[in-house]
């Protein structure tokens, strides 16, 4: 009893610091310009991604634009199916879904499909819901979408927006799992689009921009790694073995000086890239992304 | 009194973390107002501690051929408090915001696709302690 009693003595005393601590913070907070107090190694690494590198996945909306403009028509078949959100049962099979299903969106307002955007969105916002993430995709912002569904361009603009304010919030609170996971099943649809699209429509910018892809495919294998749960590591070995695919495709380097214009402040990039890729990788690849698309969008509920 | 010491570094740590979570939330916050709506978001926030001006976050990310990019870096509460480079994969440097006094945006036009590496780190001259960067990604086709 005595040694009970120690142990929750120490515990207030605990949370009698911490709360002095937030305490004190709060008071600093409006004169605090950007100084923090010195710290231990081990903060700084939980604020860095992997090993202090930060790592950027390609934003899938960047991809459907890129289909749109190479005239590939709407085709909904390619999309995954709005209502199965009560399929997904575990958080990371709900995240993964969650950056599909955000894609989706993405796809869909580009292509004005306004009654389709309607039931990404609505599964979107389910899936957050059961995240727990709710906050993240706050009634004000999907009432924004809402209201802007018609207008294509600004769909696009809100969608990153709403995707980049559900990555801060899942950040801040350390839910960066999560966060990557979203990421890796935005990715995954964005590979999905372009495969379907150079398949009906064989154009080099869609070949070229899949070959592109090899940096995007190993920072997302990296941000992944640092995840042991079963479920997310199963997706990472996959995609491993799609990196392996990639490994034959040829991405040559040229550097030409860049030209900046102070005035506009804008800076053209010269430099050139030359891509090689077969047939033969880019029929592996697209089996291999139907694998893993497949994996995490087909359940057996 | 081992334990003990060691749950008082957790809580301290969590609360820290907290701290710093809070103040990176802020800065994004004001960042923001440089990525336009004519640019869409890449949907994704860039955040990092620097404990002081020597040190640089490094991140790598593809510029994709006929896009217009543009990035946004912030510390602080006020412009210019962050020095962003960016270099191509062989380490040439394609542009630094250091030579244009700090500008806290600059876009690029970007003709064919290029993995670049961005590295930021807190100007030593207007902030001399350790503080949190920010960069935003925002984009647009030609």
């Amino acid at each position: 009893m005595k040694i009970l009693e120690r142990k929750l003595n120490r515990s207030l005393v605990i949370l009698m610091l911490a709360s002095g601590f937030f305490a004190s913070c709060e008071d600093k907070k409006e004169e605090d310009k950007d100084d923090l107090v010195e710290t231990a190694d081990t903060v700084k690494t939980a604020v860095l991604n992997v090993n202090g590198e930060l790592f950027s996945v390609p934003s899938p909306i960047q991809t459907a634009l890129l289909i749109q403009k190479t005239g590939v028509s709407y085709d909904k078949s390619v999309l995954s199916v709005s209502n199965k959100v009560n399929n997904f049962s575990t958080d990371y099979s709900r995240a993964f879904n969650l950056g599909i299903y955000g894609a989706d969106l993405g796809y869909v307002s580009l292509y004005n499909q306004t009654q389709d955007a309607l039931s990404y969105l609505t599964a979107i916002k389910q899936l957050s819901d059961k995240l727990g993430i709710s906050a993240a995709f706050d009634a004000a912002t999907m009432e924004r979408l809402s209201k802007n569904i018609t207008n294509k361009d600004s769909m696009m603009v809100l969608v990153g927006l709403a995707y980049r304010s559900s990555d801060s919030y899942l950040k801040n609170n350390r839910r960066n799992d999560i966060s990557t996971v979203i990421l890796a099943g935005g990715w995954i649809e964005s590979m999905h689009f372009s495969m379907a699209a150079y398949k009906s429509k064989p154009d080099a910018t869609i070949r070229e921009r899949i070959a592109e892809q090899k940096q995007a495919l190993n920072s997302l294998i990296k941000i992944l790694g640092s995840n042991t749960s079963p479920e997310v590591t199963e997706i990472t070995t996959l995609l491993s073995d799609l990196s392996k695919i990639y490994e034959g495709v040829k991405l040559t380097y040229k550097y030409v000086p860049p030209t900046t214009d102070s005035i506009h402040k804008i800076t053209t990039i010269n430099s050139i890239t030359e891509v090689v890729i077969s047939d033969e990788q880019l029929s592996q690849i697209a089996a291999k992304v139907n694998e893993i698309r497949n994996k995490i969008t087909i359940t057996t509920k | 009194m081992k334990k003990f010491i060691l749950a008082l570094s957790l809580v301290l740590s969590g609360a820290f973390m907290s701290r710093i979570n809070a103040q990176c939330d802020t800065i994004a916050s004001i960042c923001t107002k440089h990525i336009i709506s004519s640019f869409i978001s890449d949907g994704q926030q860039y955040r990092s501690l620097l404990l002081n001006s020597e040190e640089y976050a490094e991140f790598r990310t593809t510029f994709f051929g006929e896009t217009t990019y543009r990035i946004a870096a912030c510390s602080g509460r006020a412009d210019g408090n962050l020095i962003f480079t960016i270099y191509d994969p062989e380490r040439n440097p394609l542009f630094s915001n250091k030579n244009q006094q700090n500008a806290p945006y600059w876009d690029f036009k970007v003709k064919s696709t290029v993995e670049v590496i961005i590295e930021a780190q807190l100007d030593g001259k207007k902030n001399p302690g350790s503080g949190c960067a920010v960069i935003l990604i925002g984009f647009k086709q030609k």
